[in-house]
């Protein structure tokens, strides 16, 4: 039998659908501006890290994270720099560094932990580093941080 | 004063709500066919069954005033129900009347306007109805709320002044609308919410703060400020003239339902298994405590496994983790020597499960002195809303283990 119908997009036959776009609202700044910008915040965060300001250097990471469509490379990008830092920090500094953190950077760092761990490959790369962070973060910010990673379209 | 506790049924309680003189109760409990308990002594015992309905009842709402109920269905009805005397033997019995709702979705959420006129139905249709009656038809007969309603709206709440009514949606928006009925309603007086009130006119529109359904909406007992709950584990309170919206971000999981309790408190409750009230006024909120007194009564660990901090872990290990780590490891099971691994396992809640519904219960003047709420674990719980025990010290002595 054929199948083929299954594969219809019955929606775009729905006047009402409801589109990606309408669930959040967009960053204003363009791809440019915004791969642009994560450049610069590499850059920062490098001389942060230089001084031994961890808690400065993730802040700077988590402020404005790049969100939506089309920045799949500032994305990486921020998660490169992001993990440079979380690999050079001591597991015992951890609790102290994330109670520093705005809930807002905590939640944007609960859903960096989650893109990384769900990335072909990285598992093996920095899975227990990111496993560390996870769970001081949820003793810091609760089940609720991580309710609010699934929930948030804002996908980083 | 300790909470009254009741179980009321092995399935869960999917809507509750109390007779005028809280001597009787109308729930549904998942299934087609709403109960009425009767209260004898400290006991609820079931005296009838409203049947009329092919599907789950989502909603019940029972007037204070004109004593009518009125019950939402997933069969996309609504009926309202009134007290007549059955003409064959005399005695009083429930009998609906037929809403024509022209849904074609299950109706989520019911509850009367404040004069009892009206009422407003939620739907999975991206719409609520308003309903008012048609004397000439002896039905009641819909008006729809759709724009900009993108997806289910999961429940509503009612201005004091009969006219505005608040809606939270699964497109993750909490809105103000106006619900005027021209053959029902008085030209409204201006509020903060807006003066020239036609029906339909959106007053408001609020996110949720990460994305999450609105569960929950309410305004507070002056109409003028306006509280959400969303699943993204916060609650938002918003004041039209500020205009400011305060968020709270929560540590726990996410409230499904909330209640003011006067112009400065909220008591929200949800998939935390326990209810949490919070204060504040324009100047901002916080989270004061939970009713649910974890110290007192049981012991000095901390309640709900799922409360913010360490314990989460903690209480997994004990519980449902153990039975099957001990299944797994040494080939035990916990269910022939039943007595350790029951009793593990639960939560140390009231509820065990998570709550649903948070309504008010009783009045002392304008505000409100109790609520009672109920939860998937079938349980009423009636708790005394002053009797507020201190999260945050309980937190931090978790946190410093």
């Amino acid at each position: 039998m054929d199948g083929a119908f299954r594969k219809i997009d019955v929606d775009q036959y729905d006047e009402d659908v409801l589109h990606e776009s309408e669930l959040y609202d967009a960053d204003p700044r363009s791809p440019a501006e915004v791969l642009d910008d994560v450049r610069q915040r590499q850059g920062a965060v490098r001389s942060l890290l230089a001084k031994n300001d961890i808690s400065g250097a993730l802040s700077v990471i988590l402020e404005n994270a790049p969100y939506g469509p089309n920045v799949d490379d500032a994305k990486n990008l921020n998660l490169q720099t992001l993990l440079t830092v979380l690999n050079t920090t001591k597991s015992t500094d951890i609790t102290n560094i994330i109670k520093t953190l705005s809930p807002d950077a905590q939640d944007t760092l609960m859903k960096y932990l989650y893109k990384g761990m769900g990335l072909p490959g990285w598992g093996d790369i920095s899975g227990s580093v990111l496993l560390g962070w996870h769970e001081k973060l949820t003793e810091v910010a609760g089940v609720g941080c991580i309710v609010r990673t699934m929930t948030d379209r804002r996908t980083v | 004063m300790a909470p009254e506790v009741f179980t009321l049924a092995q399935t869960p309680i999917t809507s509750h709500s109390f007779s005028p003189d809280r001597r009787q109760l109308a729930v549904s409990l998942n299934s087609n066919e709403a109960q009425i308990f009767s209260r004898q002594g400290s006991e609820w015992v079931q005296t009838e069954t409203l049947a009329e309905h092919d599907k789950l009842i989502t909603s019940i709402d029972w007037a204070p005033n004109t004593n009518r109920i009125v019950t939402a269905s997933q069969d996309r009805n609504a009926y309202v129900w009134q007290q007549q005397n059955d003409p064959e033997t005399g005695k009083l019995i429930w009998k609906p009347t037929l809403v024509l709702l022209r849904i074609n979705r299950a109706a989520t959420h019911v509850r009367w306007s404040p004069n009892e006129d009206k009422f407003a139905v939620a739907s999975g249709a991206r719409a609520i109805a308003i309903c008012s009656f048609d004397p000439e038809n002896n039905w009641w007969v819909a008006k729809q709320l759709k724009k900009p309603i993108r997806s289910t709206v999961l429940s509503v709440d009612w201005h004091p002044n009969n006219v505005l009514l608040a809606a939270g949606s699964a497109d993750m928006k909490a809105r103000v609308f106006s619900a005027y009925i021209k053959e029902v309603d008085q030209k409204p007086a201006p509020t903060v919410w807006g003066s020239k009130l036609p029906f339909n006119t959106v007053c408001g529109e609020y996110a949720s703060p990460a994305g999450g359904w609105v569960h929950s909406v309410g305004f507070s007992p002056s109409g003028d400020v306006l509280a959400f709950a969303s699943h993204d584990s916060s609650i938002s309170i918003v004041y039209p003239g500020g205009p400011a919206v305060y968020t709270i971000r929560m540590s726990t999981l996410p409230f499904v339902s909330l209640t003011w309790t006067s112009e400065d408190s909220i008591v929200a409750a949800g998939h935390d298994c326990r209810p949490i009230v919070f204060s504040g006024n324009e100047q901002g909120w916080q989270e004061s405590g939970t009713l649910d007194d974890a110290t007192s009564s049981k012991s000095n660990e901390s309640r709900s496994g799922f409360g913010g901090g360490s314990p989460t872990v903690g209480r997994l290990k004990a519980g449902a983790f153990a039975t099957f780590r001990d299944a797994d490891t040494r080939g035990q099971s916990s269910m022939a020597g039943a007595g350790t691994g029951g009793s593990d396992s639960k939560l140390l809640t009231i509820h065990q499960n998570t709550i649903t519904n948070v309504r008010p219960y009783e009045f002392n003047g304008s505000t409100v002195s109790k609520v009672s709420t109920s939860g998937v674990d079938g349980m009423l719980v009636v708790w005394d809303v002053n009797d507020v025990s201190a999260l945050t010290s309980r937190l931090s002595a978790t946190r410093l283990r």
